[in-house]
Protein backbone atom coordinates (compact mmCIF):
# COMPACT_ATOMS: atom_id res chain seq x y z
CA UNK A 1 0.00 0.00 0.00
CA UNK A 2 1.74 3.68 -1.22
CA UNK A 3 1.35 6.78 1.14
CA UNK A 4 -1.85 7.93 -1.04
CA UNK A 5 -4.14 4.91 -0.54
CA UNK A 6 -3.23 4.75 3.17
CA UNK A 7 -4.13 8.91 3.38
CA UNK A 8 -7.13 7.64 1.34
CA UNK A 9 -8.18 4.76 3.45
CA UNK A 10 -6.89 5.29 7.16
CA UNK A 11 -6.71 9.25 7.25
CA UNK A 12 -10.18 9.84 6.99
CA UNK A 13 -10.73 8.75 10.74
CA UNK A 14 -8.26 10.62 12.42
CA UNK A 15 -10.94 13.22 14.36
CA UNK A 16 -12.90 9.91 15.45
CA UNK A 17 -9.59 8.46 16.43
CA UNK A 18 -8.67 11.81 18.28
CA UNK A 19 -11.84 12.03 20.12
CA UNK A 20 -12.35 8.44 21.99
CA UNK A 21 -8.39 9.05 22.79
CA UNK A 22 -9.49 12.32 24.49
CA UNK A 23 -12.53 10.38 25.94
CA UNK A 24 -9.91 8.13 28.00
CA UNK A 25 -7.18 10.12 27.97
CA UNK A 26 -8.38 13.91 28.84
CA UNK A 27 -5.62 15.41 27.16
CA UNK A 28 -5.36 16.96 23.95
CA UNK A 29 -1.60 16.49 23.70
CA UNK A 30 -1.95 13.01 24.67
CA UNK A 31 -4.57 12.19 22.53
CA UNK A 32 -3.30 13.80 19.26
CA UNK A 33 0.67 11.64 20.17
CA UNK A 34 -1.60 8.39 20.71
CA UNK A 35 -3.55 9.05 17.18
CA UNK A 36 0.12 9.27 15.35
CA UNK A 37 1.14 6.20 17.03
CA UNK A 38 -1.78 4.63 15.95
CA UNK A 39 -1.23 5.51 11.95
CA UNK A 40 2.77 4.62 12.54
CA UNK A 41 2.03 1.13 13.81
CA UNK A 42 -0.99 0.48 10.95
CA UNK A 43 1.74 2.33 8.10
CA UNK A 44 4.34 -0.28 9.66
CA UNK A 45 1.71 -2.93 9.69
CA UNK A 46 0.56 -2.20 6.07
CA UNK A 47 1.14 -5.06 4.60
CA UNK A 48 -1.18 -6.83 6.72
CA UNK A 49 -4.24 -4.26 5.89
CA UNK A 50 -5.80 -6.07 3.20
CA UNK A 51 -6.94 -9.12 5.70
CA UNK A 52 -8.91 -6.74 8.23
CA UNK A 53 -12.13 -6.01 7.12
CA UNK A 54 -13.18 -2.94 8.92
CA UNK A 55 -10.16 -0.96 9.00
CA UNK A 56 -11.85 1.97 11.32
CA UNK A 57 -13.03 -0.20 13.98
CA UNK A 58 -9.33 -1.74 13.83
CA UNK A 59 -8.01 1.30 14.10
CA UNK A 60 -10.17 2.88 16.91
CA UNK A 61 -9.58 -0.58 18.96
CA UNK A 62 -5.67 -0.16 18.55
CA UNK A 63 -6.30 3.63 19.69
CA UNK A 64 -8.48 2.45 22.95
CA UNK A 65 -5.57 -0.10 23.90
CA UNK A 66 -2.87 2.32 23.60
CA UNK A 67 -4.58 4.55 25.39
CA UNK A 68 -5.54 2.32 27.81
CA UNK A 69 -1.46 1.43 28.27
CA UNK A 70 -0.65 4.81 28.80
CA UNK A 71 -3.00 5.37 31.55
CA UNK A 72 -2.12 2.40 33.22
CA UNK A 73 1.60 3.49 32.95
CA UNK A 74 1.30 6.42 34.13
CA UNK A 75 -1.75 4.42 36.74
CA UNK A 76 -4.23 7.15 36.75
CA UNK A 77 -7.71 7.29 35.97
CA UNK A 78 -9.33 10.61 33.61
CA UNK A 79 -11.66 11.47 36.59
CA UNK A 80 -10.79 15.14 36.58
CA UNK A 81 -10.99 15.90 32.82
CA UNK A 82 -13.74 18.96 32.77
CA UNK A 83 -11.40 21.60 32.48
CA UNK A 84 -8.91 19.80 30.28
CA UNK A 85 -11.55 18.90 27.89
CA UNK A 86 -12.65 22.73 27.88
CA UNK A 87 -8.66 23.63 27.30
CA UNK A 88 -9.36 21.26 24.08
CA UNK A 89 -11.77 22.90 22.95
CA UNK A 90 -10.39 26.05 22.61
CA UNK A 91 -7.56 24.51 20.65
CA UNK A 92 -8.97 22.18 18.46
CA UNK A 93 -11.93 23.51 17.31
CA UNK A 94 -14.31 23.51 14.34
CA UNK A 95 -15.98 26.38 13.83
CA UNK A 96 -19.48 24.84 15.67
CA UNK A 97 -16.82 24.73 19.22
CA UNK A 98 -15.79 28.05 18.97
CA UNK A 99 -19.15 29.18 19.96
CA UNK A 100 -19.88 29.31 23.83
CA UNK A 101 -20.14 26.34 26.26
CA UNK A 102 -23.46 26.54 27.94
CA UNK A 103 -23.43 25.80 31.10
CA UNK A 104 -25.62 22.77 30.77
CA UNK A 105 -23.33 21.05 28.50
CA UNK A 106 -20.45 21.65 31.18
CA UNK A 107 -22.24 19.21 33.15
CA UNK A 108 -23.07 16.72 30.93
CA UNK A 109 -19.17 16.73 30.69
CA UNK A 110 -18.61 16.33 34.06
CA UNK A 111 -21.34 13.35 34.29
CA UNK A 112 -19.65 11.81 31.53
CA UNK A 113 -16.20 12.00 33.06
CA UNK A 114 -17.90 10.37 35.85
CA UNK A 115 -19.12 7.34 34.88
CA UNK A 116 -16.93 4.14 34.60
CA UNK A 117 -14.48 3.37 32.30
CA UNK A 118 -16.50 1.13 30.12
CA UNK A 119 -19.67 2.76 30.49
CA UNK A 120 -18.04 6.02 29.43
CA UNK A 121 -16.79 4.05 26.32
CA UNK A 122 -19.44 2.56 25.16
CA UNK A 123 -21.91 5.77 25.56
CA UNK A 124 -18.92 7.47 23.83
CA UNK A 125 -19.12 5.06 20.78
CA UNK A 126 -22.74 4.79 20.67
CA UNK A 127 -24.52 8.42 21.48
CA UNK A 128 -21.59 10.60 20.51
CA UNK A 129 -19.39 8.55 17.32
CA UNK A 130 -22.73 6.33 16.19
CA UNK A 131 -21.37 3.22 16.12
CA UNK A 132 -24.03 -0.08 16.11
CA UNK A 133 -23.44 -2.70 18.90
CA UNK A 134 -21.36 -4.99 16.75
CA UNK A 135 -18.88 -2.62 16.26
CA UNK A 136 -18.58 -1.19 19.58
CA UNK A 137 -18.10 -4.88 20.98
CA UNK A 138 -15.11 -5.07 18.19
CA UNK A 139 -14.01 -1.78 18.83
CA UNK A 140 -14.30 -3.07 22.74
CA UNK A 141 -13.15 -6.82 22.46
CA UNK A 142 -16.57 -7.49 24.18
CA UNK A 143 -19.47 -9.31 23.21
CA UNK A 144 -22.65 -7.80 22.12
CA UNK A 145 -24.52 -7.94 25.34
CA UNK A 146 -21.73 -6.39 27.54
CA UNK A 147 -22.58 -3.70 25.30
CA UNK A 148 -26.06 -3.46 25.89
CA UNK A 149 -25.43 -4.09 29.83
CA UNK A 150 -22.31 -0.96 29.91
CA UNK A 151 -25.13 1.04 27.88
CA UNK A 152 -27.90 0.85 29.70
CA UNK A 153 -26.18 1.59 32.97
CA UNK A 154 -24.54 4.42 31.50
CA UNK A 155 -27.50 6.21 30.38
CA UNK A 156 -29.52 4.90 33.29
CA UNK A 157 -26.88 7.14 35.41
CA UNK A 158 -27.21 9.91 33.24
CA UNK A 159 -30.75 9.67 33.31
CA UNK A 160 -30.62 9.70 37.31
CA UNK A 161 -28.52 12.75 37.46
CA UNK A 162 -30.41 14.60 34.67
CA UNK A 163 -33.29 14.35 36.58
CA UNK A 164 -31.95 15.91 39.57
CA UNK A 165 -30.36 18.71 37.20
CA UNK A 166 -34.17 19.07 36.21
CA UNK A 167 -35.70 19.24 39.75
CA UNK A 168 -32.86 21.95 40.83
CA UNK A 169 -32.65 23.54 37.55
CA UNK A 170 -29.58 23.93 35.17
CA UNK B 1 -41.47 14.76 15.07
CA UNK B 2 -43.26 15.90 17.86
CA UNK B 3 -42.72 16.09 21.61
CA UNK B 4 -45.14 13.45 22.19
CA UNK B 5 -43.44 10.94 19.89
CA UNK B 6 -39.90 12.60 21.14
CA UNK B 7 -40.88 11.34 24.74
CA UNK B 8 -42.09 8.29 23.61
CA UNK B 9 -38.43 7.79 21.97
CA UNK B 10 -36.92 9.30 24.39
CA UNK B 11 -38.39 6.26 26.92
CA UNK B 12 -36.99 3.99 24.05
CA UNK B 13 -33.91 5.55 24.38
CA UNK B 14 -33.23 5.53 28.18
CA UNK B 15 -34.06 1.67 27.98
CA UNK B 16 -31.86 0.88 24.80
CA UNK B 17 -34.27 -0.01 22.70
CA UNK B 18 -33.89 2.28 19.89
CA UNK B 19 -32.13 2.10 16.65
CA UNK B 20 -28.95 4.26 15.69
CA UNK B 21 -31.66 6.22 12.87
CA UNK B 22 -34.26 6.42 15.92
CA UNK B 23 -31.33 8.22 18.11
CA UNK B 24 -30.74 10.40 15.16
CA UNK B 25 -34.05 11.55 15.21
CA UNK B 26 -33.82 12.48 18.36
CA UNK B 27 -30.43 14.19 18.54
CA UNK B 28 -32.47 16.56 15.86
CA UNK B 29 -35.50 16.92 17.74
CA UNK B 30 -33.56 18.12 20.45
CA UNK B 31 -31.01 20.64 18.36
CA UNK B 32 -33.84 21.96 16.31
CA UNK B 33 -36.55 22.42 18.65
CA UNK B 34 -37.14 24.16 21.56
CA UNK B 35 -37.18 21.43 24.16
CA UNK B 36 -40.09 21.31 26.99
CA UNK B 37 -39.26 22.46 29.71
CA UNK B 38 -39.51 19.39 31.83
CA UNK B 39 -36.68 17.91 29.05
CA UNK B 40 -34.20 20.98 28.99
CA UNK B 41 -31.18 18.97 30.60
CA UNK B 42 -31.97 16.19 28.16
CA UNK B 43 -31.60 18.59 25.33
CA UNK B 44 -28.42 19.72 26.71
CA UNK B 45 -27.46 16.06 26.60
CA UNK B 46 -27.92 15.65 22.83
CA UNK B 47 -26.53 18.96 22.28
CA UNK B 48 -23.51 17.85 24.23
CA UNK B 49 -23.27 14.76 21.81
CA UNK B 50 -23.44 16.93 18.43
CA UNK B 51 -20.94 19.40 19.49
CA UNK B 52 -18.45 16.07 21.12
CA UNK B 53 -18.75 14.63 17.02
CA UNK B 54 -17.73 18.24 15.77
CA UNK B 55 -14.40 18.15 18.00
CA UNK B 56 -11.84 17.27 15.38
CA UNK B 57 -8.03 17.76 15.55
CA UNK B 58 -5.97 20.33 14.16
CA UNK B 59 -4.83 21.38 11.53
CA UNK B 60 -0.84 20.90 11.46
CA UNK B 61 -1.74 16.77 12.27
CA UNK B 62 -2.25 15.50 8.66
CA UNK B 63 0.66 17.13 7.42
CA UNK B 64 3.41 16.38 10.21
CA UNK B 65 2.04 12.53 10.45
CA UNK B 66 2.63 12.24 6.53
CA UNK B 67 6.18 13.24 7.15
CA UNK B 68 6.87 10.98 9.55
CA UNK B 69 4.91 7.63 7.70
CA UNK B 70 7.13 9.02 4.37
CA UNK B 71 10.42 8.90 6.65
CA UNK B 72 9.30 4.80 7.24
CA UNK B 73 8.17 4.52 3.79
CA UNK B 74 11.44 2.41 2.74
CA UNK B 75 10.23 0.00 5.21
CA UNK B 76 11.29 -1.42 8.51
CA UNK B 77 14.31 0.67 9.31
CA UNK B 78 17.16 -1.85 11.20
CA UNK B 79 18.66 -0.37 14.05
CA UNK B 80 22.79 0.38 13.79
CA UNK B 81 22.58 -2.11 17.03
CA UNK B 82 21.22 -5.08 15.26
CA UNK B 83 23.60 -4.04 12.37
CA UNK B 84 26.37 -4.16 14.82
CA UNK B 85 25.53 -7.30 16.48
CA UNK B 86 25.19 -9.25 12.77
CA UNK B 87 28.52 -7.94 11.57
CA UNK B 88 30.72 -9.45 14.55
CA UNK B 89 29.18 -12.80 14.11
CA UNK B 90 29.79 -12.80 10.65
CA UNK B 91 33.80 -11.85 10.91
CA UNK B 92 33.99 -14.65 13.89
CA UNK B 93 32.88 -16.96 11.28
CA UNK B 94 34.94 -15.53 8.77
CA UNK B 95 38.29 -15.64 11.14
CA UNK B 96 37.02 -19.18 12.14
CA UNK B 97 36.92 -20.44 8.26
CA UNK B 98 40.04 -18.33 7.57
CA UNK B 99 42.09 -20.33 10.60
CA UNK B 100 40.52 -23.68 9.58
CA UNK B 101 42.16 -23.47 5.96
CA UNK B 102 45.13 -22.13 6.82
CA UNK B 103 45.93 -24.90 9.27
CA UNK B 104 44.66 -27.39 6.55
CA UNK B 105 47.26 -26.02 4.13
CA UNK B 106 50.17 -26.41 6.87
CA UNK B 107 49.28 -29.70 7.69
CA UNK B 108 48.90 -30.57 3.92
CA UNK B 109 52.57 -29.30 3.61
CA UNK B 110 54.03 -30.60 6.61
CA UNK B 111 52.31 -34.64 6.35
CA UNK B 112 55.30 -36.68 5.01
CA UNK B 113 53.96 -38.63 1.46
CA UNK B 114 54.73 -41.60 2.58
CA UNK B 115 51.71 -43.20 1.48
CA UNK B 116 51.22 -43.01 -1.75
CA UNK B 117 48.81 -45.15 -4.39
CA UNK B 118 49.97 -47.90 -5.52
CA UNK B 119 47.28 -48.60 -8.13
CA UNK B 120 49.29 -48.75 -11.08
CA UNK B 121 51.87 -50.77 -10.23
CA UNK B 122 50.12 -54.00 -9.23
CA UNK B 123 53.09 -55.64 -7.68
CA UNK B 124 54.44 -52.99 -5.73
CA UNK B 125 50.18 -52.63 -4.25
CA UNK B 126 50.57 -56.92 -3.67
CA UNK B 127 53.47 -55.64 -1.42
CA UNK B 128 51.69 -53.03 0.12
CA UNK B 129 48.71 -55.08 1.19
CA UNK B 130 51.10 -58.13 2.02
CA UNK B 131 52.59 -55.76 4.29
CA UNK B 132 49.73 -54.20 5.92
CA UNK B 133 48.06 -58.02 6.74
CA UNK B 134 51.47 -59.02 8.38
CA UNK B 135 51.14 -56.28 10.34
CA UNK B 136 47.85 -56.48 11.21
CA UNK B 137 48.85 -60.65 11.77
CA UNK B 138 51.70 -59.53 14.23
CA UNK B 139 49.35 -57.21 16.38
CA UNK B 140 46.88 -60.08 16.54
CA UNK B 141 49.73 -62.62 17.86
CA UNK B 142 50.80 -59.77 20.02
CA UNK B 143 47.12 -59.17 21.57
CA UNK B 144 47.05 -63.31 21.44
CA UNK B 145 49.95 -63.49 24.11
CA UNK B 146 48.80 -60.54 26.08
CA UNK B 147 45.42 -62.70 26.44
CA UNK B 148 47.11 -66.16 27.56
CA UNK B 149 48.95 -64.01 30.07
CA UNK B 150 45.57 -62.85 31.28
CA UNK B 151 44.61 -66.49 31.32
CA UNK B 152 47.12 -67.61 33.72
CA UNK B 153 45.94 -64.52 36.01
CA UNK B 154 42.46 -65.88 35.75
CA UNK B 155 43.59 -69.27 36.40
CA UNK B 156 45.33 -68.52 39.15
CA UNK B 157 42.52 -65.95 40.55
CA UNK B 158 39.62 -69.13 40.19
CA UNK B 159 41.91 -70.97 41.92
CA UNK B 160 42.49 -68.92 45.11
CA UNK B 161 38.63 -68.26 45.09
CA UNK B 162 38.08 -72.02 45.34
CA UNK B 163 40.52 -72.33 48.23
CA UNK B 164 39.14 -69.76 49.75
CA UNK B 165 35.73 -71.59 49.59
CA UNK B 166 37.08 -74.57 50.64
CA UNK B 167 38.38 -72.99 54.06
CA UNK B 168 34.80 -71.55 54.60
CA UNK B 169 33.20 -74.60 53.87
CA UNK B 170 35.54 -76.15 56.48
CA UNK B 171 35.03 -73.46 59.20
Amino acid sequence: MNLETFQARVFPVKNKLFRFAFRLLGSSEEAKDVVQEVFIKIWNGREQLGEIQNIEAWSMRITKNLSLDRLRQQNRRPTDSLEKGLHIQNETLSPYENTEISESMKRIDELMASLPEKQRQVMHLRDIEGYSYSEIGEIMEIDMSQVKVNLFRARNAVREKLQKINNYGL
Amino acid sequence: MDSSKAEQLLEKYWMCETSLEEEQQLREFFLSKDAPESLKATAAMFRFFDAEKNKSVNENFEPTVTKQLRRRQGGKIVSMVSFANIARIAAGIMVVVAAAYFIKQEIRKSYPQELQDTYTDPEMAFEETKKALMMISNSFGKAKHEAEKMKVFNEAERKIQNKENQQKGII
